[in-house]
C-alpha cells in the first residue's frame, strides 16, 4: 500500500460524483470512501516505514503525519455516517448532497495530502484547497446569512494564508541573506539545524505566525469564526472544527519543528501572546453568548489558545498539548453533531430555549452533557490530563502570572459555560414535544467519539503513547 | 527607481484616490500587467514551464481574468459609479502615504544596498500594507474582494524579488490552481448576494440542515 493511496481514494471518488456516477447514492459514497481511507489510515500507522521523502521529495510520512492521519480520517468518517444518516431521515437534504459529496471529498484528500507533505509551499496550496472547498459547503441553499459567512470565511483565509506565503517569501529571502541555498523541503529544513535569524527570517517567521493564527481562529484575527461556524451546517462546522482545524496545526506543528532550535524566543513570545489574548476574547464571549452554536465557537478560540500556550511553554506541556488537541477533536465533532441534532428538533439555536434534553433527547442530552464535562476540562477526559501537563510546565518554567491568567480565564469559562449549558440539560421541559425515539444509528458515530474521548483519557494504548511521545520531542517536548 | 516600479507604484496608489469602482479593477488590471512585465524582465527564459506559468499567472489571470469578471457582474448589477475603496477623507490619505514611507524605510532596514532589490521590496511591501489598509476600510464584498486581490499582487510581488530554483513544478500549478479557484469562488458569493453593494443580511429560512 502506498501512502498516496490516502489521497487518491477520496480524489477519484470526488472525481466520480462529480462525473455524475453514483450521484443518486452520493451519501453511501462519502461514508464508503472515507470509511477506506480510515482503514488505510490504520494500516499506514501500524506499518514500520522509514520516514524517508518520496515522490519528487514532496511527500514524507513522519509521527506527526501518522498521528494526524490516525485522528483526522476516522473523525471524518464518523461525520460522513452523520450525513447519511441525516440524508436518509430528511428527503429535503439531497438535493445538495452531490455537491456536498465531491467537495467534502476533496477537502479530505487535499487534508490527507497535507499531512504527508513535506514541502512548505505545499503545505500551503494544500491549506488553501481545503478552505476553498469548504467555503462552498458553508453556504446553505436560500441562506443570504450562510453566504455572507462563507464570503467573511473566504476573506479571512485569504489573507490570513496570504501572510503564511508573505512569511514563506521572507523566510526565503532570509536564507539567500545569509548565504545559503533556499529551500521549502521540511526534511531538508530540519537537516539544516538551527537556521541563521536575521531581519528577513525574522519577519517570515513572525508573519507566518500571524497567518496561521488566523486560520485557527487566533486572536487578533479571529472574528471569522464565530460566525462562519454559526453560520454553517452543523455537520460542516465539525468538519471545520474538527478536521480543518487539525490540518491548519499539523503546519503549525511543522513551523514549530523547523524554527524552535533557531528562534526560541520569537516563536514562544507570539504564540504566548496570540493564546493569552485569544483566551480572554473567548471567555468575554462565552460569558455574552445565548447562542449554542456560537457558545462552542467561542470555546474553540479558548482551545486554539490553550494549544498556542502549549506550544509556546514546550518541554513537558508538549505531550499533554498532543492529549488535549486529541481530545478536543473528538469533542468538538460530538458538540457540533449533538448541536446540529438539538437545532434540529427546537427550531432555535437560543440556549434560554432549548431545556430539559436528557428527558425529550435523551442521547443528545447526554452527549452535550458529556462533550461539556470534556470541553471544560473534567478527569477522566485527556483534555484533563493535558490541561494539568500544561499547567505543571507553566509552573515548571516560572511563568507563574502565565498560570495565574490561565487559571482564572478556566475558571471564568467553566462557570460561563456552565451556567449557559447545564440548563440545557438538566433543566425541566418548557413545552411538551412530541418527537421520535432516538434511534441507535443516528447515535452511533457520536457515541464512537465518545469512546475514543474517554479512552484517551484513561488508558493510551502503547503504540499510540509512543507516537505521541515521538510527535512531542519533534516538537522540543520531552 | 526604475520606470517600471515607479508605474506599479503609480496604479497601487491612484485608484486609492479615485473613488470608482471602474478605476480599482482598472488598477488590478495595470498591476497584474506590470508585474507580469517585471517577471518577463527579471526571467526572461521563455525554455522554462515555470516562467509561462508565472506569465499565465500574472497576465492572464491576475491583469485580465479577475478584472473582466468583476467588470462583467458589477456591470451586470448596474453599481453607480462611486465607489470609495478608503474612506474619502485627510486622515485616510495621509494614512495611505504614511504607509507609502513605512514601506520604504522596512525595505532599507531588509535590503541595506541601495539598488532595485530594495526598490522592488518597498513596492512589494508598500503594496501589501494599502491592501490591509483597503481591507480595514471596507464593508462591502466587492471592496473586500478588490483589497483581498491587492494582497495577493502584493505577495506575488514580493514573490518576483526572490530566488525559484527551489520552487518546484507541482507547487508552481498548485499556487496557479489555486488563484484561479479563489478568484473563481469570489465571483460565485458575489453573484449570489442580493446585492454587491450591501444588502442587510436575511435570517436563514426554516429549512432542515445538515
Amino acid at each position: 500500500m502506498s501512502p498516496l493511496d490516502l489521497v487518491l481514494v477520496p480524489a477519484l471518488a470526488a472525481l466520480a460524483v462529480l462525473l455524475g456516477v453514483g450521484r443518486e447514492r452520493a451519501a453511501l459514497v462519502l461514508v464508503g470512501a472515507s470509511f477506506t481511507t480510515t482503514a488505510l489510515a490504520v494500516v499506514e500507522v501500524t506499518s514500520v516505514s522509514p520516514p524517508g521523502a518520496a515522490w519528487l521529495g514532496l511527500v514524507r510520512v513522519d509521527a506527526t503525519s501518522r498521528l494526524f492521519l490516525l485522528l483526522v480520517n476516522p473523525i471524518f468518517f464518523g461525520i460522513s455516517t452523520y450525513i447519511w444518516h441525516r440524508v436518509r431521515t430528511t428527503p429535503a437534504l439531497r438535493e445538495w448532497i452531490g455537491r456536498l459529496t465531491w467537495l467534502a471529498l476533496i477537502f479530505l484528500a487535499s487534508t490527507n495530502a497535507l499531512l504527508m507533505a513535506n514541502h512548505l509551499l505545499a503545505l500551503w496550496v494544500l491549506l488553501e484547497l481545503t478552505a476553498l472547498t469548504v467555503t462552498p459547503l458553508i453556504v446553505r441553499p436560500r441562506s443570504e446569512a450562510s453566504r455572507r459567512a462563507a464570503f467573511r470565511y473566504l476573506v479571512f483565509s485569504t489573507v490570513g494564508l496570504g501572510l503564511v506565503a508573505l512569511g514563506f517569501a521572507c523566510s526565503s529571502r532570509g536564507m539567500e541573506a545569509a548565504g545559503l541555498t533556499p529551500t521549502f523541503a521540511v526534511d531538508r529544513l530540519l537537516e539544516l539545524g538551527p537556521l541563521p535569524m536575521n531581519a528577513w527570517s525574522k519577519l517570515g517567521l513572525a508573519l507566518v505566525l500571524l497567518g496561521l493564527g488566523t486560520k485557527l481562529g487566533l486572536a487578533p484575527m479571529y472574528s471569522w469564526l464565530p460566525e462562519t461556524y454559526d453560520e454553517a451546517p452543523p455537520a460542516v462546522a465539525a468538519l471545520l472544527g474538527a478536521v480543518q482545524f487539525n490540518a491548519a496545526l499539523v503546519v503549525l506543528f511543522r513551523i514549530v519543528q523547523i524554527y524552535r532550535v533557531s528562534s526560541p524566543a520569537l516563536l514562544t513570545g507570539q504564540l504566548l501572546a496570540m493564546g493569552l489574548v485569544s483566551m480572554v476574547v473567548s471567555t468575554v464571549s462565552i460569558i455574552a453568548t445565548r447562542n449554542i452554536k456560537r457558545l462552542i465557537a467561542y470555546a474553540s478560540i479558548n482551545h486554539a489558545g490553550v494549544i498556542a500556550i502549549g506550544l509556546a511553554v514546550g518541554g513537558s506541556a508538549t505531550y499533554g498539548l498532543l492529549l488535549y488537541v486529541l481530545s478536543n477533536a473528538f469533542i468538538k465533532a460530538i458538540l457540533f453533531l449533538t448541536a446540529g441534532k438539538i437545532m434540529a428538533h427546537y427550531k432555535t439555536n437560543d440556549t434560554r430555549v432549548i431545556s430539559g434534553l436528557l428527558q425529550e433527547l435523551p442521547y443528545s442530552g447526554v452527549f452535550l452533557m458529556v462533550g461539556t464535562i470534556a470541553l471544560l476540562g473534567f478527569p477522566p477526559f485527556g483534555s484533563f490530563l493535558g490541561e494539568l501537563l500544561i499547567l505543571s510546565a507553566l509552573v515548571g518554567s516560572g511563568r507563574m502570572l502565565t498560570f495565574a491568567a490561565f487559571c482564572t480565564l478556566i475558571t471564568m469559562t467553566f462557570v460561563a459555560t456552565g451556567r449557559t449549558v447545564f440548563p440545557m440539560i438538566w433543566g425541566p421541559s418548557k413545552e411538551k414535544h412530541d418527537w421520535p425515539r432516538q434511534t441507535l444509528p443516528s447515535a452511533l458515530p457520536k457515541l464512537t467519539f465518545l469512546v475514543a474521548l474517554v479512552v484517551l483519557g484513561i488508558y493510551i494504548p502503547p503504540a499510540l503513547n509512543q507516537l505521541l511521545e515521538q510527535v512531542a520531542q519533534s516538537l522540543g517536548g520531552r | 527607481m526604475s520606470p517600471l516600479l515607479m508605474g506599479l507604484l503609480g496604479v497601487m496608489v491612484v485608484p486609492l484616490f479615485v473613488a470608482t469602482w471602474r478605476s480599482s479593477l482598472f488598477g488590478l488590471s495595470c498591476q497584474g500587467l506590470l508585474m507580469a512585465w517585471a517577471a518577463y524582465r527579471l526571467n526572461p527564459d521563455l525554455h522554462v514551464v515555470g516562467t509561462w506559468l508565472n506569465l499565465a499567472d500574472l497576465l492572464v489571470v491576475r491583469g485580465l481574468g479577475a478584472p473582466l469578471l468583476l467588470y462583467r457582474l458589477m456591470r451586470a448589477r448596474r453599481h453607480a459609479a462611486r465607489h470609495d475603496v478608503i474612506a474619502p477623507n485627510l486622515l485616510s490619505w495621509t494614512v495611505a502615504l504614511g504607509l507609502v514611507l513605512a514601506a520604504f524605510n522596512l525595505a532599507s532596514v531588509l535590503v541595506p544596498v541601495d539598488g532595485d532589490q530594495r526598490a522592488l521590496t518597498a513596492v512589494a511591501a508598500a503594496a501589501v500594507l494599502l491592501a490591509f489598509l483597503v481591507l480595514a476600510s471596507q464593508s462591502t464584498p466587492f471592496g473586500q474582494v478588490v483589497g483581498a486581490l491587492r494582497l495577493e499582487n502584493g505577495i506575488a510581488l514580493f514573490e518576483l524579488g526572490g530566488e525559484h530554483e527551489h520552487q518546484s513544478l507541482v507547487t508552481q500549478v498548485g499556487q496557479l490552481v489555486i488563484v484561479v479557484a479563489t478568484i473563481g469562488l469570489y465571483v460565485w458569493l458575489l453573484r449570489g448576494f442580493s446585492e454587491a453593494g450591501s444588502a442587510p443580511a436575511e435570517l436563514a429560512p426554516d429549512e432542515p440542515d445538515l
